[in-house]
């Protein structure tokens, strides 16, 4: 049984999980959907009532059938290098892939149904409330006079993409950012806009989770650091990731949050404030970890090539209770 | 007529023209010049922060 993973060929931090599945001797198939058709081609017969598909990838076939599970790491949109490429290209050759693939019987991780519920992060916000996680007060709204009305209950502000994407023309990134007192909140009429209290930090927290077992680490804001870096990716400093112990709340509510998301991976971000409470601030569902396993040592790439190569039929369970573990 | 959001925007940083490291299809890994898996090197991918959540990446949205 084998190892499909979608990605792009740059995508070392897939590497560092090809090379685990590699010494367990486990097969593994990669491909980008950008190369199908090209470098990616596929077939699959829908005859007497069954299915029988292939895929192929620089010389390697798989049968669909033959798969036991399915990473969706950082595959490129399907048919983008193509030669002919297209909108319609794109959905033809997404149809075709996706579409076979959702009826192999593989464990993903993560579904695509599940990946595209868990990508809105209003849905998050609420999923943690319900999970009993804390979450920082949050308005997201069109409505300038709101937005000044929240202001007022929370002058210690933050704003940041409601969806998380950044855009591309030209490429520009909006990190989380502190919103002055003073501020104009005129233009939230022309997008939604998502203002937060900002939580006063004592640390960055990213929990990854593989699974059932969880891998946390910690991010320590230095002292007399500027509160107007809010943003960890963008803090100017070298304070290492530290791995930590999770506690067993967050623990259980986090367990929670991917059971009801159906998620078998996902990447935490929590601020730790003065009292240790660790307030809920998103869940990437396809977050990046090779830079917390590099600082860390964590082994996060190995977990995540055991939950691959385990073998066994989609259970419909995301998260496994039974292998459950706090690191 | 700016979003609000887009106020606080900066310009993106793309990573991608200085990896050291090559795609191998037959391994399907990325190989450095000398020959060793680029992601044994853990010193090295801290230095080039190619792992590293960032934000306003085509590809790394889901950081």
């Amino acid at each position: 049984m084998t190892v499909l993973i979608l990605t792009c060929e740059e995508d070392v931090t897939a590497d560092m999980v090809v090379v685990h599945l590699n010494a367990s001797g486990v097969p593994v198939v990669r491909l980008d959907p950008a190369d199908l058709p090209g470098g990616v081609a596929l077939s699959g017969e829908y005859v007497h009532g069954a299915f029988r598909g292939h895929l192929q990838s620089a010389g390697r076939l798989v049968s669909i059938a033959g798969l036991r599970s399915i990473w969706v790491r950082r595959p490129g949109a399907p048919a983008a290098r193509a030669p002919q490429s297209s909108g319609w290209l794109t959905e033809e050759s997404s149809q075709a892939l996706y579409g076979m693939l959702r009826g192999s019987g593989a464990r993903w991780m993560n579904h695509p149904d599940a990946a595209r519920q868990a990508r809105h992060k209003p849905w998050q916000l609420r999923l943690a409330q319900d999970c009993g996680l804390p979450v920082p007060a949050t308005l997201i709204t069109t409505f300038p006079q709101a937005a000044r009305e929240f202001a007022e209950r929370f002058p210690d502000l933050v704003v940041k993409p409601v969806s998380g994407a950044h855009p591309q023309d030209p490429p520009r990134a909006v990190p989380t950012s502190r919103v002055a007192p003073d501020t104009d909140f005129s233009a939230v009429a022309f997008g939604p806009t998502l203002l937060q209290r900002r939580v006063a930090k004592r640390a960055d927290i990213r929990l990854t989770v593989v699974g059932g077992r969880m891998l946390a680490a910690r991010k320590e804001t230095p002292a007399g650091a500027d509160p107007d870096a809010v943003d960890v990716r963008f803090a100017p400093g070298d304070v290492p990731w530290r791995a930590t112990e999770v506690p067993p709340r967050v623990a259980e509510a986090v367990r929670s949050y991917l059971n009801r998301a159906q998620l078998a991976y996902g990447a935490f971000d929590f601020a730790e404030d003065a009292d240790g409470t660790w307030w809920f601030l998103e869940c990437n569902q396809s977050g990046q970890f090779g830079f917390v396993e590099v600082e860390t040592g964590q082994p996060i790439a190995r977990a995540v090539a055991e939950w691959l190569a385990r073998p066994g039929p989609e259970s419909g369970d995301r998260v496994d209770d039974a292998d459950a573990s706090v690191c | 007529m700016q979003p609000f959001a887009l106020n606080y925007a900066r310009p993106a940083v793309e990573l991608e023209a200085t990896t050291p490291y090559a795609y191998d299809g037959a391994l399907q890994l990325n190989v450095l010049m000398d020959g060793r898996v680029a992601a044994s090197d853990l010193a090295l991918l801290r230095e080039l922060g190619t792992t590293t959540s960032t934000a306003g990446s085509k590809t790394h949205f889901d950081d």
